[in-house]
């Protein structure tokens, strides 16, 4: 992976940006990536690559809300499956 | 005796009411208590067995897997993360043994070897054209993940919805935390252009068991 410590964050190119995202995204777990302060300059002077950390921010938030299952349950024949070996 | 539980660990897994008094009872052997555990806990397995496999029928299995393992393994749980997230490395665990042994490999072993030219994501992730509309709804998102290949299915379930950390993610998958990361990225870059058509997403295979 990109180290981020060599990234000068006012001078990178997008394909720098491109580069070293994976790593950004994983070291501001934290927080947002859109409000990163370190990279104001940059997403501000390429809103396609602002629209990209966005959109990503987005996917990432409702993926979060998978988390808590709909309506998917095992049918009641896994139960009695269980009880069944757990008697034997 | 009992190991004082860090609070941190609990942030998305809150106490459940009545569940610890169920584990210690189940520890002790009553069938009572251990019903209650699989009552509270058996839809999220299930969906997370759903998730990795994409299919019912396995998922099914491996839900009856990982309790028969929780029903074994239950007097080795001393509370130093929640329940369910013990519960859920465990399921996750008995899943990836299934999937290794059917032969499939999880993860790319190089970070640049793409799955595909047909399953990588686009190049052009930074054109205006790709951008989402805005929000994303939670059943276009999940029929989307189920879209996904299955080695960035695997680490986008663990990391974005269950919340593992990379370097868990990376001995799970026998990886390195860069390429746990970079599968990551590669994943949500995928589930953007996945996303971008929705009406084209397949119907998830659970979906498509309740309409039938």
């Amino acid at each position: 992976m990109s180290n981020l410590s060599k990234l000068d964050f006012d001078s990178m190119t997008v394909a720098e940006f491109e580069q070293y995202l994976p790593e950004l995204f994983a070291s501001g777990e934290s927080g947002r990536l859109s409000e990163d302060p370190r990279l104001a300059r940059f997403l501000a002077a390429n809103p396609d690559c602002a629209a990209l950390v966005r959109d990503l921010e987005t996917i990432a938030e409702t993926a979060k809300s998978l988390f808590v299952p709909d309506q998917d349950e095992p049918s009641d024949e896994v139960w009695s499956n269980i009880e069944k070996k757990l008697k034997q | 005796m009992q190991t004082k539980p860090n609070a941190g660990l609990f942030k998305r897994n809150p106490p459940i009411a009545g569940e610890a008094e169920a584990i210690e009872r189940a520890k002790n052997g009553d069938p009572d208590a251990f019903s209650k555990l699989y009552s509270l806990h058996k839809r999220r397995v299930y969906t997370l067995c759903l998730r990795m496999l994409g299919n019912v029928s396995e998922a099914e299995d491996m839900t009856q897997e990982a309790f028969l393992h929780l029903f074994r393994k239950l007097g080795s749980f001393r509370g130093e993360s929640a329940f369910s997230t013990w519960l859920h490395r465990l399921t996750v665990n008995l899943v990836l043994m299934h999937l290794r042994k059917k032969g499939l490999q999880l993860v790319s072993l190089e970070e640049t070897i793409n799955p595909s030219e047909e399953d990588a994501p686009k190049r052009d992730f930074g054109s205006r054209d790709t951008q989402l509309a805005g929000s994303v709804d939670r059943v276009t998102l999940e029929r989307a993940v189920a879209s996904l290949p299955p080695g960035y299915r695997m680490v986008f379930v663990l990391h974005d919805v269950e919340g593992f950390e990379h370097n868990e993610i990376a001995t799970m998958l026998e990886c390195s935390t860069g390429n746990s990361k970079s599968q990551l990225h590669k994943a949500r870059l995928k589930l953007r252009e996945l996303l971008r058509n929705p009406d084209q997403l397949p119907e998830t295979e659970s979906s498509r068991e309740v309409v039938q």
